[in-house]
């Protein structure tokens, strides 16, 4: 037998919560996916500083050193990412700045 | 000895040979030094990130060196005074190479020591199975 209101939502009486038309629990709008340290994931330990295709990877438009926050590498790693940068720019391989 | 990235950037007024005649000036800095070269790749002529001297491409030269930290030394002080080296580095890599190393074998063991873990719960439900069997009999 159904409850009040007529609606005929399924869970209807449920307000707000309803209203993503499922009626379970209401849910973050954005899921934000987990991020993995690409080096941990792919199981590289030594970031060669010549690889300048990879390290590239983690070179924004602006020829900064993508942070952490945004790249999700773990610690450990960010901070080898951070030298082998730091050396494929002093022989030019990556830039310092760009505009 | 100790191993070593060697990189130098010759100026690209040389031409390939002669950028490769350069280098190779200091690569016997390096083996009369007591060095013995391990890898050896030239990059050729490439663009360089930021111009360096007005000039916007140069010669790569990289070398992996087995050398004394003295001979090294030498090789990249007279890099530093050649007017056609624009850029060099020489980066000591064998500790870091071994570290690495040693955490792929850690990360390997790991990744070997568990794929057991789903064996001892598979044979679990049989002999749970079995027990109610015996209790019968």
């Amino acid at each position: 037998m159904r409850m009040g209101g007529g609606s005929g939502r399924p869970g209807g009486a449920r307000g707000a919560a309803g209203r993503d038309g499922k009626g379970g629990p209401r849910k973050k709008f954005f899921v934000r996916r987990r991020k993995v340290c690409k080096f941990c994931a792919e199981k590289l330990e030594y970031i060669d500083w010549k690889d300048v295709k990879l390290l590239q990877g983690f070179i924004p438009e602006r020829g900064k050193i993508l942070p952490r926050r945004i790249s999700g590498t773990c610690a450990l790693h960010q901070r080898k990412l951070q030298t082998a940068i730091k050396r494929a720019r002093s022989i030019a391989l990556l830039p310092y700045a760009t505009d | 000895m100790r191993l070593y990235d060697i990189v130098v950037l010759v100026t690209p007024d040389l031409n390939d040979e002669d950028a490769t005649k350069v280098a190779a000036e200091y690569k016997k800095v390096l083996t009369d030094g007591g060095a013995t070269v391990v890898k050896e790749e030239p990059w050729g002529k490439r663009r360089l990130a930021f111009p360096i001297q007005r000039k916007r491409d140069a010669h790569y030269h990289y070398w992996q060196v087995q050398a004394e930290p003295a001979a090294v030394a030498e090789a990249e002080r007279r890099m530093g005074l050649s007017d056609q080296v624009l850029r060099h580095l020489a980066v000591r890599v064998d500790e870091e190479l071994k570290r690495s190393a040693k955490m792929a074998e850690r990360l390997k063991k790991k990744a070997a020591k568990r794929p057991p873990r789903p064996a001892p719960t598979a044979p679990a439900p049989e002999a749970a199975a079995a027990a109610p069997e015996r209790s019968e009999s």
